[in-house]
């Protein structure tokens, strides 16, 4: 090769490196003012901006990225569904395992605070076995202790946790949690007892009612039997000693339940707001 | 060879102007984006970036394509204020007017009163004749003849139409104050005039019931238990009278609720008989 066709390659590798280089400004100042807007939290004109780089970038050099920033600005603006589809697309662009991964856990976390339960973990369960994924057993975890926590199960959210590490964080607080929450179980067993599951519960004055009613009912069908009045007792004790009985008992899981659910709404008020790095 | 050399030095030198420097908002390219977010049904946005151009480009399918966004997005009143402003001149008029009497009608829900104009197309005249006499349904003094009524309409809407015409000429309403009267007299049969056989048989057998017990109870003086099954037996029965009148109220809320929820889902599925848009084709 002569010296002066090593100097036209050389210029004109150079030259289309520039020009692919400058053709590129656009759109990357495109990119960093829509991450701008995402970063301000002005995600309706962020997803404009995502839309509109998506658009016209042929090159789809910013495919992933775009899908994936867009779907993250539907899900801070609650727009769950729009956020799953661009998601799926991102993780479709996505051109290497960690890309691929960060999208379906972007999806389970949409699945985890839609409290799509099932689908979360059928996920989770299908990264774990996934051979690509098996640094981050801690991670799926971390993710699934959440998916239990959105679902309740803080018995099963703690054993997630401990998985990663046995004093975690959250282990300790889901533990907590499990041991603060009322059996519903045990308070309509306690009920057999009039009264018995309310005072489980804390609610005194309820549980003080339902025994004077299921006293005075219980007298008055006692007392027709006795008097031989079988009919009579019959229909006392069913309409209204049993009503009261049975009503007994669901008010007292009905309760337990109730409690229950300030508890955990409480929890997750908490969660909300602590400083914890990764949170769905 | 030199030559050679500037011919080549050249070629990514004519590239790099068209892609060093991409105007995302030049006027054709914001509207060939809203286009594009028009067609994804992402109407806000396509609305917002129409906004941006429709001084600059002065497009009459801009502006109609705005009026559209609007109405699929719900906000008829914002709809029918860019009808305002659209040209009687413009190609879309006939087409903004027919969309502004929907915008009118799913706004105030009554009769359209406006008249036709002379720029209707076949198409749109018989979008016009339809829109306009199905609101006869939402206006209170509606005395039209069954065949006038539905001769606008094809034969396959004619049954749907026929049937909220029936139910418009004569609701198969219940009045709760018989029901109310009928239950005060033998307990449950309001209950039975108004469909509910079970509640109604059920309200019989347990007034009957409580009132035995306690004609039985006061004639043994046991009345501890005489009064508690009177309190029972009233109870039951004003309960009764009162249950039967809130039944024949819901069974008439219940078809209302129905013919104006069908009316809405015919009118949906009809897109209110106006022709359809394709501008994404």
């Amino acid at each position: 090769m002569t010296s002066v066709n090593k100097i036209f390659f050389i210029v004109i590798f150079v030259w289309l490196s520039l020009a692919r280089l400058f053709a590129q400004d656009s759109f990357a100042d495109q990119f960093n003012l829509a991450k701008k807007l995402y970063d301000e939290q002005n995600y309706f004109d962020a997803i404009t901006e995502f839309k509109r780089l998506l658009f016209f970038d042929d090159s789809e050099i910013y495919n992933y990225d775009t899908n994936r920033m867009i779907g993250l600005s539907y899900k801070n603006g609650g727009k769950f569904s729009d956020a799953l589809r661009y998601f799926t697309i991102a993780e479709i662009q996505s051109s290497t395992p960690e890309e691929n991964y960060n999208c379906r856990i972007e999806i389970i976390k949409i699945n985890i605070l839609r409290r799509t339960t099932h689908r979360a973990l059928t996920m989770l369960d299908s990264l774990a076995a996934d051979a690509k994924c098996s640094n981050k057993l801690d991670d799926i975890n971390y993710w699934r202790g959440w998916t239990y926590i959105f679902s309740d199960d803080w018995e099963m959210a703690s054993s997630s946790f401990s998985e990663i590490q046995p004093n975690h964080q959250l282990a300790l607080l889901c533990d907590s949690m499990a041991n603060d929450l009322y059996s519903a179980q045990l308070a309509k067993f306690l009920s057999i007892v009039p009264g018995a599951g309310q005072f489980y519960t804390g609610e005194y004055v309820s549980g003080l009612i339902s025994i004077g009613w299921n006293v005075l009912w219980g007298y008055l069908t006692i007392n027709a039997f006795m008097e031989d009045r079988v009919f009579d007792g019959l229909m006392v004790g069913t309409l209204l000693w049993w009503r009261f009985y049975s009503g007994n008992i669901q008010n007292a899981e009905e309760f337990a339940l109730e409690k229950n659910l300030e508890k955990t709404n409480a929890a997750l008020r908490y969660l909300q707001y602590i400083s914890i790095e990764k949170k769905p | 060879m030199r030559y050679i050399l500037t011919f080549y030095l050249l070629i990514p030198l004519s590239s790099l102007p068209q892609t060093t420097s991409f105007d995302f908002h030049l006027p054709e390219n914001i509207k060939k984006f809203a286009d594009h977010l028009f067609c994804e049904g992402d109407y806000l946005r396509a609305i917002e970036q129409y906004d941006l151009i429709k001084q600059i480009l002065d497009n009459d399918t801009i502006e109609f394509k705005v009026m559209l966004g609007y109405s699929s997005l719900g906000f008829h009143q914002e709809s029918n204020e860019i009808f305002k402003v659209v040209n009687d001149k413009s190609n879309f008029y006939a087409d903004a007017y027919l969309l502004s009497l929907k915008n009118q009608l799913l706004i105030a829900s009554k009769l359209i009163n406006d008249s036709s104009i002379a720029l209707f197309n076949s198409i749109q005249m018989k979008s016009f004749s339809k829109l306009t006499t199905i609101s006869m349904l939402y206006d209170d003094e509606f005395n039209i003849p069954k065949e006038k009524f539905i001769s606008p309409f094809d034969e396959e809407e004619r049954n749907s139409v026929s049937s909220f015409y029936d139910y418009k000429v004569e609701p198969q309403y219940k009045s709760p104050t018989l029901a109310g009267i009928m239950s005060a007299i033998i307990p449950g049969s309001g209950k039975m005039y108004v469909g509910e056989w079970g509640d109604g048989i059920t309200a019989l057998l347990a007034t009957s019931l409580f009132a035995f017990l306690a004609y039985d109870n006061f004639s043994a003086d046991h009345t501890t238990r005489a009064w508690i099954f009177t309190g029972l037996g009233a109870f039951f029965y004003a309960g009764n009278i009162y249950g039967s009148v809130a039944s024949a109220q819901i069974f008439n809320a219940r078809i209302d609720f129905a013919f104006s929820n069908g009316l809405e889902l015919f009118l949906q599925q009809q897109n209110y008989f106006l022709p359809e848009y394709d501008f994404c084709k």
